[in-house]
C-alpha cells in the first residue's frame, strides 16, 4: 500500500505544480499584461484588461489593441511604452473597421507572433509596414490610374506651373509665401482623388488672378491649355493619399502585365489570374528556390525578378527589371486583395469598377498600350524577343502601320492568335471595349506618325499569281524564319487561320514589298545585299501561295 | 435558574438540532457512520452506489503493480480527464462551420487557460486510446479473457470501438484543414464497400458504402450537417454509450471474481502481517445466501482469505493511477500544443490528407484496397479478437503473463515473424508496386482479394494455424496471432504516420517531401 500512497502523493504534487505553473503563466506571464501595466495615461495607469474591436458585419474580432493600447477605441494616448502611441491620422475609424481588414494578421490572437501571422497555418499574415498601403486593396480599386508616363507628365506639370507654391501634394510644397507670409494658401491636394475636386478649378483660378485685390495672384497663375489640364486632372484624380501605391499601380500598368494576367476579369489569359494574388497563403507557396524570408512579399519580388528560378518551367519571361521596379510591382500585387466584405462596406471606387464598368486604369491610348501590350511588344512597340519563344512583332513599326489597316489591327487585338501567345482581348475574352482597342491603335499611329493607309485595291483578295512559283520563292526567301509551312518558328505564323481570315492581300503585298525596317524582315521591293528585288508579280505569287494554306484549313 | 431539561424545552431542542444538523446530514449521507474501521469501511463501500462497483475486499494479487500495470484504470482516468476538460470546452465551442474554428481560436487566445484545457483534452484522448490498446494487450497476454470473463472481453472490445469513435468524432470539431481532410478520408473509407459493389456493378441498386457515408455526413460533403452529427455523437451519444459499457465492464469484473490471478497466487504471495482471515472477526454479514447459490459465481465455496479491504488499499491504488494519468496529461499539455491548422477549405486539399494516427495503419491498407483496408481487414480483426475467448477454452496458466504453451519464447518468435512479414510485404509493395502497376487492366476485384493487407492477414492466419498444430493448443495459436496483429498494427501505423508523403508516396523523412 505504501507504494500506492507514494504514487498518489507524488503524482498529486506534480499535478499541482503544473496547475500552479499554468495559472501563473496565464495570469502573470502574458506579454500583453506587461505592456499594459507599463502604460501611463493622463488619468493614471492604464487598466490591465483584454481590449478588442468587434465588428460582426465585417467578421472582425480584433484584439490587436490589447497590445497596441493607444489605438483602442476610446483610449487615450499614453506613455511609458512604444505601443501606447495612437494610430496615425487615417480616413477610416479603427473602431468601426478594426485592424485586420486593412493590415491583415490574426485579429483573434493575443500573442505577438500569432497576431502578426508569423506562424504556420495562418494564411493571411500582416502586410509588411513598408507596403502598408497595399491593405487599401482589400476594399478599394483606385480607378482611372494613368500609366507611368501620363502620371509623370501630370506630376511635372504641377511642378512646372508652380502649383506647389500654394498647394501641398504628398507632403511636398505649400511652403513658399508671397511676401514671406507663413501658412498655406491653397488646400492640400494629397487626397484630391478620393475627396473630389472642383472641375471648374481652372476658371476659378483665372478669375482670382484677374482680381486686383488678390495679392500675389496676378503673376502666380497663368492659363493652362486643355491637354495639360487633362494631364493635371488625371494626376489629381490619382491622389488618394497612397502615393507609393499609385506609383506602383502606374508602373504595373506601364509594363504590360495585363497582357498575360487577368485582374478583375480584364487582361490576357496566358498567365495566372492576379485578382487576389495579394491574399495568397505563404504557407502554400514553394520557397525552395527563393532567397530570403518566407513571406508573400519576398516570394512575389523574387518571382518577378526571375520567374523561372522560383517556379520551374514558368513561361513568364525574365524582364530584367530594376530593383525599384520589382519593389513597385510587389507593392501593387500585394494590394490585389479584394476581400469578400459585405457590399454595404464597399467604397465608391470598387462599386464603380465592379458594378458600373468603370476602369481601374486610364483609358487613354498610351496607358492602354502600357497596360496590355508593352510587356511583349515593347514599351514603344519596337517588338521583343524572349528565349524559347518566337519574337513578338514590332507593332509600333512605321512600315507595319503603313501596311496594316485599322480594321485588321482591331480584329487582331480583338481575336488574338489562338495557339500563339497573343491572347484575345475582345470584350468576352480579355475584356477590352471597341473604343479602347481603337484608342490603342490611334496611340500606335500617333507615336509612329503613320496614318491609316489607303486601299491599293477595292477587293481584299486580288493578288493573282502562280502558287507554285510562289512556293519556290517562299522556300528560298521566307521559310527560314516563317517556317516551311508558315508555322512561324522564328517570325509571325503566316498559316494562322485568323491571320489568313483578317489580313488583306494589300497587307501581305505591302509587307513583303516594304519589309519592316529595324526588324529582320527585309523589304523585297528594294535592292538588298542578301536577296534580289522581287517584281510585283513575284510578290503576288508568294501571296497566292500563302493563300493556299487557308484553303487547306 | 430553569430546571427544565433541554429535551423538555422546545426552543433548546430546536437550537440543539440546528447546531447538530451538519453532523446529522453527514450521518444520513454515510448511512453507517464514518469509515474508520475495516467494518465501517466495508459498509461504506457497500452502501455507496459508485463504490459498490468494487467488491468490498480486494485480493492482494490484484494490487500487485505487475498484475495490470493499472492500464484499465489509466484508460478510465484519461476518460474522466477528457470528460471534465471536454465539458469546460463545451461552454465555449460553437458547432457550426467557421464559428467552430473561431471559437477554438478564442479558446486558444482569450479563454483563461483555454489553450491548456484544450491541450489536456486532446492529450487525454490520445492517452486513452493508447491505454485502451495496452489494456487489451495486457488482458490478452495474461489470458484474462478466459472463462468466466469471456463476456467482459467482448464488452472491452465494444469499449475499444467506442473509444476510437469518440476520438474520431472529436477530430472534426475544430473545423480546420487537418480535421476537414481527415474526416473526408474517414468518410471515404466508410464508402469503401463501393469498391466491391462497383466491381460487381450493383452500386445503382445496392449501395451500402454510399449509405454509410451519407449516414455519417448527413450530406454529400463534409459540411455543417456532418459537423453537428459529429458533435452530437461526440458530446452525447458516444459518452453515454461509453459510460454504460464502462459500468457493465466494472460490474462484471466484480461479478467475475476480480482480477484474474494464477491458481497458485495465494502460495506465491508472501504472508502479510495485517491480512487476517475475515471469518474470525465474526462478521455481521452472513454468507448463507452465497452458500446456497449454485453455479458459476466465483465467490461460492471460497472464503475471502488473502484479501484486504478495498478501502483504503484499492482506493489508494486507483487514486494513484488517476493522479499519475492527470500528471502525464498535464505534462504533455505543457510541452505540446494541440494542432490547429488553417480554416477548413474544401477547395484546398491537404496532401497528404491523413486520418487520425490510430487509423493510419488502416489508411496504409486503404491505399491498396479501400474496401479491404476500410472494411474487410477491420472486420476480420474484430471478429478474430471476439472469437479468442471462445476458441481458447484452456485453463492452464490463466493470469500469468504470456501464460500458455510456448510462453514468452513463442511471443518473441511470433513478434520476429510478424515484423518480418509486414516489413517484407510493405518493402516489396513500396519498392516494386502492386498488381495495378504491373497489369493496368486487371479487374479491381482481383486487387480487392489480393493486396498487401489480405496477403498479410493470410500469412498471419496460416502461421497461427501452424502454431496451433505444432503446440496442440489454441492458446499458442492465439498468442502467435495476437502478437503478429500487434506488430502489423504498429508497423503499418508508423509507416502511415511518418513515411508517407504527398500522394501517399513513400519518403524516408517529411523533409524530403516535394513542395507542391
Amino acid at each position: 500500500m505504501n507504494k500506492n500512497k507514494h504514487l498518489l502523493l507524488w503524482s498529486s504534487l506534480g499535478a499541482l505544480c503544473l496547475l500552479v505553473g499554468a495559472a501563473v503563466q496565464e495570469n502573470f506571464l502574458k506579454e500583453w499584461r506587461g505592456i499594459q501595466a507599463s502604460i501611463q495615461t493622463d488619468a493614471g495607469p492604464a487598466d490591465v484588461r483584454l481590449r478588442q474591436i468587434v465588428a460582426p458585419k465585417l467578421g472582425v474580432t480584433d484584439r490587436c489593441v490589447t497590445c497596441h493600447v493607444g489605438m483602442a477605441p476610446g483610449e487615450q494616448e499614453g506613455s511609458g511604452h512604444p505601443l501606447a502611441a495612437a494610430h496615425g491620422p487615417v480616413g477610416h475609424d479603427p473602431a468601426e473597421f478594426g485592424c485586420t481588414v486593412c493590415h491583415g494578421g490574426q485579429g483573434r490572437a493575443t500573442e505577438k507572433a500569432d497576431a502578426h501571422g508569423d506562424v504556420r497555418f495562418w494564411p493571411a499574415p500582416m502586410i509588411p509596414t513598408r507596403y502598408a498601403y497595399a491593405g487599401c486593396g482589400s476594399c478599394h480599386t483606385h480607378i482611372r490610374v494613368p500609366g507611368q508616363s501620363e502620371l509623370e507628365r501630370g506630376r511635372s506639370l504641377l511642378e512646372r506651373y508652380d502649383c506647389l507654391a500654394c498647394h501641398r501634394v504628398d507632403g511636398r510644397g505649400g511652403t513658399l509665401r508671397p511676401g514671406g507670409v507663413g501658412g498655406m494658401e491653397g488646400p492640400d491636394l494629397s487626397q484630391a482623388g478620393a475627396r473630389g475636386f472642383d472641375t471648374r478649378w481652372h476658371e476659378k483660378h483665372l478669375q482670382f488672378a484677374g482680381q486686383p485685390d488678390k495679392a500675389g495672384w496676378q503673376d502666380a497663375f497663368t492659363d493652362i491649355d486643355t491637354a495639360e489640364r487633362d494631364s493635371i486632372e488625371a494626376f489629381l484624380t490619382s491622389r488618394v493619399g497612397a502615393p507609393r501605391l499609385v506609383d506602383a499601380k502606374a508602373r504595373f500598368h506601364s509594363l504590360g502585365c495585363r497582357g498575360c494576367h487577368k485582374i478583375g476579369g480584364i487582361g490576357g489569359d496566358d498567365g495566372p489570374d492576379l485578382s487576389r494574388v495579394g491574399q495568397r497563403d505563404p504557407g502554400q507557396l514553394d520557397f525552395t528556390h527563393v532567397r530570403g524570408e518566407h513571406t508573400l512579399a519576398n516570394w512575389l519580388s523574387e518571382h518577378t525578378r526571375d520567374p523561372a528560378r522560383v517556379v520551374s518551367g514558368s513561361k513568364m519571361p525574365k524582364f530584367g527589371l530594376s530593383d525599384d521596379d520589382v519593389d513597385l510591382l510587389t507593392y501593387y500585387m500585394l494590394s490585389l486583395r479584394r476581400s469578400d466584405l459585405p457590399e454595404a462596406y464597399w467604397p465608391k471606387d470598387r462599386i464603380q469598377a465592379s458594378r458600373f464598368g468603370q476602369r481601374e486604369f486610364s483609358t487613354d491610348g498610351a496607358t492602354l498600350f502600357g497596360t496590355f501590350c508593352a510587356a511583349c511588344h515593347g514599351d514603344a512597340g519596337q517588338g521583343r524577343r524572349f528565349p524559347g519563344s518566337p519574337p513578338m512583332p514590332a507593332v509600333g513599326n512605321a512600315d507595319f502601320l503603313a501596311a496594316a489597316r485599322d480594321g485588321f489591327l482591331e480584329s487582331t487585338i480583338w481575336l488574338g492568335r489562338p495557339g500563339r501567345r497573343m491572347p484575345a482581348f475582345g470584350e468576352d475574352a480579355g475584356g477590352l471595349r471597341r473604343e479602347e482597342v481603337q484608342a490603342i491603335i490611334a496611340h500606335l499611329r500617333r507615336e509612329a506618325g503613320v496614318k491609316e493607309p489607303d486601299r491599293l485595291h477595292p477587293l481584299p483578295r486580288w493578288a493573282s499569281g502562280d502558287p507554285d512559283r510562289g512556293r519556290s520563292l517562299y522556300d528560298r526567301h521566307c521559310a527560314g524564319c516563317h517556317g516551311a509551312r508558315g508555322e512561324g518558328t522564328d517570325a509571325p505564323a503566316l498559316n494562322h487561320p485568323l491571320l489568313q481570315a483578317t489580313a488583306s492581300d494589300d497587307y501581305f503585298v505591302e509587307t513583303i514589298r516594304r519589309g519592316r525596317r529595324g526588324t529582320p524582315m527585309e523589304g523585297f521591293g528594294q535592292p538588298s545585299t542578301i536577296h534580289p528585288v522581287l517584281a510585283l508579280g513575284d510578290i503576288e505569287s508568294i501571296v497566292a501561295y500563302l493563300r493556299t494554306w487557308e484553303k487547306r484549313q | 435558574m430553569s430546571t427544565t431539561a433541554p429535551e423538555n424545552s422546545p426552543l433548546r431542542r430546536f437550537l440543539h438540532n440546528l447546531l447538530q444538523s451538519p453532523w446529522h446530514v453527514r450521518d444520513a449521507a454515510l448511512r453507517s457512520g464514518l469509515p474508520t474501521t475495516d467494518r465501517t469501511r466495508s459498509n461504506f463501500v457497500f452502501g455507496n452506489v459508485f463504490l459498490h462497483l468494487h467488491s468490498v475486499r480486494t485480493h492482494r494479487w490484484s494490487l500487485r503493480w505487475s498484475t495490470t500495470w493499472g492500464l484499465g484504470l489509466a484508460a478510465t482516468a484519461a476518460f474522466l480527464i477528457a470528460l471534465v476538460s471536454g465539458v469546460l470546452l463545451m461552454f465555449y465551442y460553437k458547432p457550426y462551420p467557421e464559428a467552430a474554428y473561431d471559437s477554438i481560436k478564442d479558446i486558444h487566445f482569450v479563454v483563461p487557460t483555454g489553450r491548456f484545457i484544450r491541450n489536456i483534452h486532446r492529450w487525454s484522448a490520445n492517452v486513452m486510446v493508447v491505454a485502451v490498446l495496452l489494456h487489451m494487450a495486457r488482458a490478452f497476454y495474461t489470458a484474462a479473457y478466459r472463462k468466466p470473463r469471456e463476456f467482459n472481453w467482448l464488452i472491452g472490445m465494444g469499449l475499444l470501438v467506442v473509444t476510437l469513435g469518440l476520438s474520431f468524432t472529436g477530430y472534426l470539431l475544430p473545423w480546420d484543414q487537418l480535421a476537414y481532410w481527415a474526416i473526408t478520408i474517414g468518410a471515404n473509407i466508410a464508402q469503401s464497400p463501393r469498391e466491391v459493389t462497383d466491381a460487381v456493378g450493383i452500386t445503382e441498386t445496392f449501395d451500402p458504402g454510399g449509405l454509410q457515408r451519407e449516414l455519417l455526413l448527413g450530406s454529400d460533403i463534409v459540411g455543417e450537417e456532418a459537423l453537428i452529427r459529429f458533435y452530437v455523437l461526440h458530446v452525447m451519444l458516444l459518452p453515454l454509450a461509453l459510460v454504460s459499457l464502462l459500468a457493465v465492464h466494472f460490474w462484471r469484473i466484480r461479478k467475475d471474481g476480480g482480477m484474474t490471478r494464477p491458481s497458485d497466487a495465494d502460495q506465491r504471495l508472501a504472508p502479510k502481517a495485517d491480512v487476517y482471515p475475515v471469518f474470525t472477526e465474526a462478521p455481521q454479514k452472513t454468507y448463507q445466501l452465497a452458500a446456497i447459490v449454485k453455479g458459476a459465481s466465483p465467490a461460492v465455496g471460497r472464503g475471502p482469505e488473502n484479501t484486504v479491504p478495498s478501502m483504503p488499499h484499492l482506493f489508494y491504488a486507483e487514486l494513484g493511477v488517476l493522479m499519475l494519468t492527470v500528471l502525464v496529461c498535464l505534462a504533455l499539455s505543457m510541452i505540446s500544443d494541440a494542432p490547429l491548422k488553417e480554416l477548413a477549405n474544401p477547395s484546398v486539399p491537404e496532401n497528404p490528407a491523413k486520418a487520425p494516427w490510430y487509423f493510419l495503419g488502416l489508411q496504409e491498407l486503404v491505399a491498396y484496397s479501400a474496401f479491404m483496408g476500410g472494411v474487410g481487414i477491420p472486420m476480420i480483426v474484430v471478429i478474430g479478437l471476439g472469437l479468442i475467448p471462445f476458441l481458447d477454452r484452456e485453463e492452464a496458466e490463466t493470469g500469468a503473463w504470456f501464460g500458455g504453451p510456448g510462453g514468452l519464447r513463442l511471443v518473441a518468435r511470433s513478434a520476429v515473424f510478424g515484423l518480418a512479414s509486414v516489413l517484407g510485404i510493405e518493402a516489396f509493395a513500396i519498392r516494386f508496386g502492386w498488381l495495378r502497376e504491373w497489369f493496368p487492366e486487371i479487374p479491381q476485384l482481383v486487387i480487392t482479394a489480393v493486396n498487401p493487407g489480405t496477403l498479410l492477414a493470410a500469412i498471419y492466419a496460416a502461421y497461427s494455424l501452424w502454431i496451433v498444430r505444432r503446440y496442440g493448443s489454441a492458446r499458442a495459436g492465439a498468442l502467435a496471432l495476437f502478437t503478429c496483429f500487434l506488430c502489423g498494427f504498429v508497423v503499418l501505423t508508423v509507416i502511415g504516420t511518418h513515411f508517407r508523403g504527398p500522394n501517399w508516396t513513400f519518403y524516408w523523412s517529411p523533409a524530403d517531401w516535394p513542395r507542391h
